[in-house]
């Protein structure tokens, strides 16, 4: 069993997972730079939660859950809804079907990002690979 | 809708054609209003570049009211590469400043008895002598008619050498580099004698609810802004999708038979924005600036390529010096040639001097994987028509045809096929077999659905990239949604919600549409064009794929996979209510869309 989803033990338990996935380790080893995730509130999430990940050559080195930006400028911020974000952690939304129509907002550098969708979609393979429950 | 501008250019009549309002309800306006008024015109016995050939130019109802990519305009008529249908829609400024000039098209027929280009000065026409830029390339060309116009403003589309020589992928071209450049219609304009048309005005288009249409058109372009596709294109140019389109396979390297190239990533929109680039374009009003503006370290500003001419001059040929695709690139705008048919063509030239059919007795050079300098010959050779070269500027199927090879080239009904894979992405096995216009990736662009880009509120499911039949009703579907973008003239990269592209449209021309309607005029569209094509000869053994795209690659991330193509042309044929013995649109499905014309004519 896995702590629900969005929590932060939710979070704890991913940070573990990047951190012992063998083949994250492999696709991420070049993979250098933190993310924000801002899941916005809808469905049965009334607040804004927001997520931080710092992930740097395969493994991750921390995890926070935010109050507020403040300043803080990750190298990804990705936005999308309670709902949309939920359908991509239970394996219902294709994580570049949610980028491509407009379900999962993404800012930060795009030459980057096109270099490393691998390295992306495997990141969403692990938040899967921990997600059992939702809220 | 504002009238059109008929021009005969043999007796240098001109008169204003103003189109039923039945017919700007159902076709909008664009490729697909051009169908339709074109229709009676396009025969079989009709020569494409015979006087009698008409060459349309058709805004949209949103062309130049600065909405979400709407900059737009397209070229119709009898293509002389595949003898069908033959649409290629063009960005820039030219379409909006038709549209300023009181016109919503421009209707030619005829041939000038010397070279002549058109000033549409407001709502003066002006034939002109041409004989100054006759043999001038494109971008000489604007430059020279700008200065003799007096007016540096106005907007200049033109035809390079290429057209001017017949070669069957001959493109128009304005604002610098922006391009009309499938399906050969440059030839049909160098056929008329006609050069260039240069348009400046200054009404506004006309808008039924304006009140409406405003607002509306701030949203939509600030949620365009905001998209991650406009903020990959604009960051890194079409060619940012170079990379993804690697790792899944759907990049063809080595003139369609290499999976993989070391060092590909050298010529990705990434690599572009990280070492030459130096600015970005845009079209009128649009907010992505999806252009490229680099520098090679000779201080001169030149247009970077997007991701055809990446793969079609760079991958294909198995090149990773990115500047070289660049010159590549401007050698074929300057004569006026569609870079992807070129770059195949050139591919081709290679692929068959590799397998002994084509000699140094027949180029009088060697052609080796990777040599820009041979490549860069050949297309010399090509625009001019010399030597080899005159073979080749009738494009890939007749220039292998005349070594004995048709089935190397890689193509469909005569276009040459773009750089999107369908061992990779299956979809395209469907649009390239099914296009109006043959091998043809922007007439359903599913490359992009294959991707992710399956949007549910078109009804569209995201199916797996390899996956087959299943996925024909998909492909239908989103070819009607493009033909109705087509009709707009609307830009592929503008992904906005179609609910907001509806609301534009409701507002721009007075109607109260979904969008289950706006795909349903995209569907009658879809079909009076196959109509047209099986009126001038099109029968269901057209629908194919070249050879190459059914041997599965050896390795990489698609090894051993090809389309089942049989299978998905008899699901295809069954979405669209298409007769499977011979491809054609049923009577009862013609009759259904308004077509009744059509129908007689094919079933009779």
């Amino acid at each position: 069993m896995f702590p629900i989803f969005p929590s932060p033990e939710w979070l704890q338990t991913l940070h573990d997972k990047l951190n012992s996935d063998e083949r994250y380790a492999q696709i991420a080893r070049k993979w250098e730079g933190d993310m924000v995730v801002i899941i916005e509130p809808s469905g049965h999430l009334a607040e804004r939660l927001i997520y931080y990940l710092d992930l740097w050559h395969g493994k991750c080195r921390k995890v926070e859950v935010l109050k507020e930006l403040s300043g803080l400028k990750p190298l990804f911020i990705l936005t999308a809804t309670y709902d949309n974000i939920s359908r991509i952690m239970q394996g219902g939304l294709d994580p570049m079907q949610a980028m491509m129509t407009r379900k999962l907002q993404v800012k930060g550098s795009m030459a980057y990002m096109m270099r490393n969708v691998p390295t992306v979609l495997d990141f969403v393979r692990c938040c899967r690979d921990v997600t059992g429950e939702i809220l | 809708m504002q009238p059109i501008l008929k021009i005969n250019l043999t007796t240098g009549e001109t008169s204003e054609y103003v189109v039923p309002p039945e017919w700007e309800r159902d076709y909008l306006g664009g490729a697909s209003l051009a169908a339709r008024l074109l229709y009676p015109a396009l025969t079989r016995d009709l020569d494409p570049v015979s006087p009698d050939a008409p060459l349309l130019f058709l805004t949209g109802p949103l062309t130049g009211t600065a909405g979400p990519a709407v900059g737009r305009f397209v070229v119709c008529g009898k293509s002389p590469a595949t003898g069908l249908w033959a649409e290629s829609n063009c960005g820039g400024f030219w379409g909006p400043e038709l549209r300023f000039c009181g016109y919503d098209g421009l209707w030619i027929t005829g041939k000038a008895e010397e070279p002549v280009y058109l000033w549409l000065n407001g709502g003066r026409l002006e034939v002109r002598d041409a004989a100054s830029v006759w043999g001038e390339d494109t971008y000489e060309s604007q430059s020279i008619i700008k200065t003799e116009i007096g007016v540096p403003n106005a907007h200049v589309l033109t035809i390079g050498p290429a057209g001017e020589n017949g070669v069957l992928f001959a493109g128009l071209f304005c604002d610098h580099g922006r391009t009309a450049g499938r399906t050969g219609l440059g030839a049909v304009a160098g056929s008329k004698n006609l050069k260039a048309i240069a348009v400046k005005g200054t009404k506004k288009p006309p808008l039924a609810r304006p009140e409406a249409y405003m607002p509306l058109r701030g949203e939509a372009n600030r949620a365009l802004k905001a998209d991650n596709i406009a903020q990959v294109t604009h960051d890194l140019g079409t060619a940012g999708v170079a990379d993804y389109a690697d790792y899944l396979g759907s990049m063809p390297k080595k003139y369609y038979h290499q999976a993989t190239m070391e060092n590909v990533d050298r010529v990705s929109g990434a690599t572009m924005a990280e070492t030459i680039l130096k600015g970005v374009s845009a079209c009128h009003a649009c907010v992505i600036a999806c252009g490229r503006v680099v520098d090679l370290g000779d201080g001169v500003r030149r247009k970077g390529p997007e991701y055809e001419t990446v793969v079609g001059f760079g991958p294909n040929l198995l090149n990773d010096d990115l500047p070289a695709i660049v010159r590549l690139g401007e050698v074929c705008d300057r004569y006026g040639m569609d870079i992807i048919s070129a770059s195949n063509i050139v591919g081709l030239a290679f692929h068959l001097y590799e397998k002994g059919i084509v000699t140094d007795k027949d180029t009088g050079f060697p052609l080796r994987w990777g040599d820009v300098t041979g490549a860069e010959k050949l297309l010399h050779l090509m625009a001019r028509r010399e030597g080899i070269g005159n073979f080749m500027a009738g494009g890939a199927r007749r220039f292998a045809a005349r070594f004995g090879a048709e089935d190397e080239a890689v193509q469909v009904n005569g276009l040459e096929a773009a750089y999107h894979d369908p061992r990779g992405v299956s979809g395209m096995a469907l649009v390239y077999a099914t296009s109006p216009r043959g091998a043809c990736h922007n007439k359903s662009d599913y490359f992009f659905v294959d991707w992710g880009q399956a949007d549910a509120s078109l009804g569209l499911q995201f199916y797996e990239k390899q996956a087959g039949a299943e996925k024909a009703a998909n492909v239908a579907r989103h070819q009607d949604w493009r033909t109705a973008c087509d009709a707009l003239v609307m830009c592929l990269f503008a992904n906005i919600s179609p609910e907001m592209t509806v609301g534009l449209v409701n507002a721009a021309c007075g109607l109260d549409w979904a969008v289950d309607d706006m795909l349903r005029s995209g569907e009658r569209a879809w079909n009076l064009k196959r109509a047209i094509n099986n009126r001038m000869g099109l029968t269901r053994a057209n629908d194919k794929l070249p050879k190459a795209f059914l041997e599965p690659y050896a390795d990489g991330p698609v090894a051993g996979y090809v389309p089942p193509l049989e299978e998905m042309l008899a699901a295809y044929y069954s979405a669209r209510g298409w007769d499977p013995v011979t491809g054609r649109p049923t009577r009862e499905k013609l009759r259904a869309l308004g077509l009744s014309d059509a129908a007689s004519d094919i079933w009779s």
